[in-house]
């Protein structure tokens, strides 16, 4: 018998808080513990190792490390891009990573005559079979899976994992409804194993033509909702999965590095003074010793501003207390004496993206690729690119070169100066 | 226009009977479009029957037929025959038309006016509305003008559409023409519930071959073809009222699905099917319950007591954002077609009734906020409509989504497409409600009764004229239109011959 490890959105990289970089340094290093002790004999990684193409060098340094002690104990790393670690326009840690031979992307295939026609990649060990699409930015996957020559796929005997890094639409949790998805058809038949990753949740289950589906989620959080699911009890980690010709086993291994503790308080009828007093008597009844708190204050006040209900006075209540980190959801929190602009996202560049579709219509351009949706896109592609830092012992003029040639990249108008 | 051809002249009749005698060797057809020119005006009629007219006595006219069929006199013939015998055209008025004026007639065209047959010219007041939806050419009797008719289909699909044929006359054809010419257009939601899967095209050309259909067209089915998405719907999606007049419940059935509800919100199926007790509720109650839902959703406990989904449309994990997604891609102006040619009547309503609930209530939430008139009419493409609509259903079941929207759903810009062959089956208030019937061939009596009832011009004097529609010709009776048109629909296949638009970008595959 055979085992793999399954892992997705690890998003190394994503929390910039020297805590919640360390608790997610943590995770990771346990799941791969794990996977060392469970003796697997693959590594399958299925999309967003790290948070972006480029991440921080430290964090980077560590994840390495550890990646290469699984390596050292003879199992191979498997990994397709995620859409964070994925850029269109620059190198990725990824393709660094596999040059160096650390981890092996598993993706292969060339479009001949309008078809994407993918190889097989066969672990050596095993003889698994591995095919997969990596993700691009903004969901732009899905071209290549309508182009998919299928048929080859599905005819391949033996046993065989399908890896992606696609939310199913069929299978997208209710908090996901707006998130870009494909629908399962796209998917190729007869596979043993559908390794997925984008969607932040634990799932395991089946649709018709398709035995195993499977997303891992987050091992510990790629975005502030993450931390509200596992405070509100959401289980982090991967999948152990033991085949020989067909899967034998599915395990999932929880990842726990901090207790997560949920805080809700709707403050609606009450003026900013009388909520501020009683949210802070709540916040002192709670037992915040060693735990990650998330606060979630929502509601409308009747009056005041809600800038007088102070997230750093929460923090400085809940640190006090003992509280590993206190994350504090305040999107639900709104005042009749002002109104604010309404926006919906998991994530800050959900509500980014958002806010470009609602506005960009307001825009008169004749030209269409600045409109509508596409116009959005590529708003948020430039806004991208525009907003990166400079790099440490980066010149200031190359720095300007960079995001310059960047940005019309981006625009498709490489060809001016 | 060339020499103009007289065909009959006015002899006599009454507002709604005027009498036409058709000149020799000239042909009148049942449903005829006839044009009187008068004071710079045109008048146009409609032939609504035939029948002979002779200036000699039936008993002359026997014994000559007699002397021919027994071989007297087989060279006899009458002296100037086409004087003595001809034909007479029953017409009556539909619209006169000055410039591009359109009026109802309110007078009679003079004595002895000429009549010819209308011509394309003469229609040229037929102009293409903005949001157009194709219905077809104007109809002359049996030959099709190269004259198309529109109706402004925001307006049409807001005030309900019925369809009435018996089976064979064309019925999809006719809404898959309209569906054709209205995909590219953002501000009409449309949902089929298509209980024989015959819009999307799995097998042939169906709507999914439009230019547009990657954009707009999304297609939902328990076996979807690659690319499209599968018809699963979460139990947690389904609510107690989404069973309103769907499915039957007695007293103590409601009462108990309240309870359960109240007590496990969302997942109040998951309970009853497990068992899980509530005070309060009999046992033999939840028996009947899981037994209800066993055959309308195929939920059930295995023999180790874990809930399996038999008919896969109906799941525990899958799905959850399914009804979202459809009433999201409705509210975006796109078609939705959904596949239940593999479900039970009862499951196939279900799922209307989900996704209209979800999206009657977003629309009436739109309606409170004042952002409606932003968004697109949404209509729902009902087939058989009288299972939900029947007066025997609403008075057995009670009122459904369906029928609620059929009454107030103008208010909110949902409309119905309903799509029957019995149309008397559906209540005259219901009927009254909508705006626009698009007749098909009947040969049902009581039914030409009951379009003719209902219809919004005066179809009194069409009862033969209906019953004498062949396949793909049809009358449009609308408060949107002046006159009943008679129309000829295209065939479907006829209307996807336009080119694909081409892709623009070859895709390059990044590994």
């Amino acid at each position: 018998m055979y085992k793999f490890a399954h892992l997705a959105d690890c998003h190394i990289g994503a929390n910039r808080d020297p805590v919640l970089e360390n608790l997610e340094l943590t995770a990771f290093k346990k799941a791969f513990d794990s996977c060392i002790q469970e003796k697997v004999d693959f590594i399958l990684i299925t999309g967003d190792l790290f948070h972006a193409n480029i991440p921080d060098m430290r964090v980077t340094n560590e994840t390495v490390k550890k990646m290469k002690e699984a390596r050292d104990r003879g199992i191979p790393i498997y990994i397709i891009y995620g859409s964070h670690d994925y850029s269109p326009n620059e190198t990725s840690i990824i393709d660094i990573l596999d040059s160096t031979g650390l981890i092996k992307k598993i993706v292969k295939g060339e479009v001949v005559e309008g078809k994407l026609k993918l190889e097989f990649f066969i672990d050596p060990k095993t003889k698994a079979k591995l095919a997969g699409i990596s993700a691009r930015k903004g969901g732009l996957e899905k071209n290549y899976f309508e182009i998919l020559d299928r048929d080859s796929l599905e005819k391949e005997p033996s046993f065989k994992i399908f890896a992606f890094h696609s939310a199913i639409s069929e299978l997208k949790p209710e908090y996901l409804a707006q998130m870009e998805s494909i629908p399962v058809s796209l998917l190729p038949k007869g596979f043993n194993y559908y390794a997925g990753g984008h969607v932040h949740q634990c799932c395991e289950t089946s649709l018709q033509g398709y035995a195993r589906i499977v997303y891992p989620g987050t091992l510990f959080a790629g975005s502030p909702k993450d931390f509200e699911h596992s405070a509100k009890g959401v289980k982090r980690g991967f999948y152990i999965v033991s085949f020989e010709d067909k899967i034998e086993d599915i395990q999932f291994k929880e990842v726990s590095v901090c207790e997560c503790l949920y805080f809700e308080y709707d403050a609606s009828n009450k003026n900013s003074t009388q909520a501020r007093k009683e949210l802070l008597e709540e916040l002192r009844k709670i037992q915040a010793e060693g735990k990650l708190i998330v606060a979630k204050i929502k509601g409308e006040l009747s009056g005041g501003k809600t800038s007088e209900i102070s997230s750093s006075e929460i923090r400085s209540l809940l640190m006090e207390r003992g509280a590993v980190y206190v994350s504090i959801n305040r999107y639900g929190l709104t005042s009749k004496e002002f109104i604010p602009v309404k926006v919906m996202g998991e994530d800050i560049s959900a509500i980014e993206n958002r806010l470009l579709i609602e506005n960009v219509g307001a825009v008169k351009v004749s030209n269409e690729a600045l409109q509508g949706e596409k116009g959005a896109r590529l708003a948020a592609e430039l806004l991208k690119a525009l907003r990166q830092e400079q790099k440490l012992n980066e010149a200031k003029k190359d720095y300007l070169e960079r995001i310059q040639k960047q940005a019309l990249e981006v625009l498709e108008l490489e060809g001016l100066k | 226009m060339g020499e103009i051809e007289i065909v009959g002249q006015v002899i006599g009749g009454k507002v709604a009977k005027i009498l036409v005698r058709q000149k020799s060797g000239k042909k009148i057809e049942l449903g005829d479009l006839l044009v009187v020119e008068e004071d710079g005006a045109l008048l146009i009629l409609q032939v609504y029957d035939l029948g002979y007219g002779s200036q000699v006595p039936q008993s002359m006219r026997e014994l000559l037929a007699g002397l021919k069929l027994e071989g007297y006199g087989t060279e006899l013939s009458f002296l100037e025959p086409e004087l003595r015998n001809y034909v007479m055209a029953e017409v009556k008025a539909l619209a006169r038309i000055k410039g591009n004026e359109v009026n109802i007639p309110k007078t009679l065209p003079n004595f002895f006016s000429s009549i010819r047959h209308i011509t394309e010219e003469d229609l040229a007041f037929l102009v293409k509305p903005s949001n157009p939806v194709y219905l077809g050419k104007v109809r002359s009797g049996s030959k099709a003008l190269n004259v198309d008719v529109h109706l402004n289909a925001v307006d049409a699909f807001t005030h309900h559409i019925v369809i009435p044929a018996t089976t064979g006359r064309g019925k999809s054809n006719l809404v898959k023409v309209m569906l054709w010419s209205i995909l590219e257009q953002n501000n009409l939601g449309i949902l089929v519930l298509d209980p024989h899967d015959e819009y999307y095209g799995r097998h042939g050309k169906g709507l999914k071959d439009h230019p547009d259909a990657k954009k707009n067209l999304l297609y939902y089915s328990s076996t979807p073809p690659p690319g499209t998405n599968t018809l699963v719907v979460n139990l947690r999606s389904i609510m107690p009222w989404h069973f309103e007049g769907i499915v039957s419940f007695t007293d103590a059935q409601l009462d108990a699905i309240r309870m359960y509800h109240n007590r496990f919100q969302e997942e109040w199926i998951e309970k009853i099917v497990h068992e899980t007790e509530v005070e309060g509720v009999m046992p033999r109650t939840l028996d009947v319950l899981q037994r209800k839902f066993d055959t309308i959703l195929g939920v059930c406990l295995d023999s180790s007591s874990k809930l399996q989904c038999r008919s896969k449309v109906f799941s525990d994990t899958a799905g959850l954002t399914t009804t979202k997604e459809i009433a999201n891609a409705l509210e975006n102006g796109e078609k939705v077609i959904v596949d239940t040619s593999q479900l039970l009547d009862e499951a196939e309503l279900l799922i209307g009734s989900i996704v209209v609930n979800e999206l009657f209530h977003k629309y009436q939430r739109y309606k409170s906020e004042g952002k409606l008139d932003a968004k697109p009419v949404v209509s729902i493409v009902i087939e058989e409509a009288p299972r939900v609509l029947g007066t025997d259903v609403l008075a057995n079941l009670g009122e459904n989504i369906y029928s609620k929207v059929a009454r107030e759903g103008r208010k909110f810009k949902i409309g119905l497409v309903a799509i029957t062959q019995l149309i008397s089956m559906i209540p005259r208030q219901v009927l009254a409600n909508m705006n626009t019937k698009i007749i098909l061939g009947n040969e049902m009596a009581i039914e030409r009764v009951a379009i003719i009832d209902s219809a919004a011009q005066d179809l009194s004097e069409d009862d033969r004229t209906i019953a004498s529609l062949d396949k793909g010709e049809a009358i449009v009776s609308s408060n949107f239109t002046k006159f009943a048109v008679p129309i000829k629909v295209p065939l479907f296949e006829s209307c996807t011959a336009s080119p694909q638009k081409k892709e623009k970008d070859k895709t390059v595959f990044v590994e």
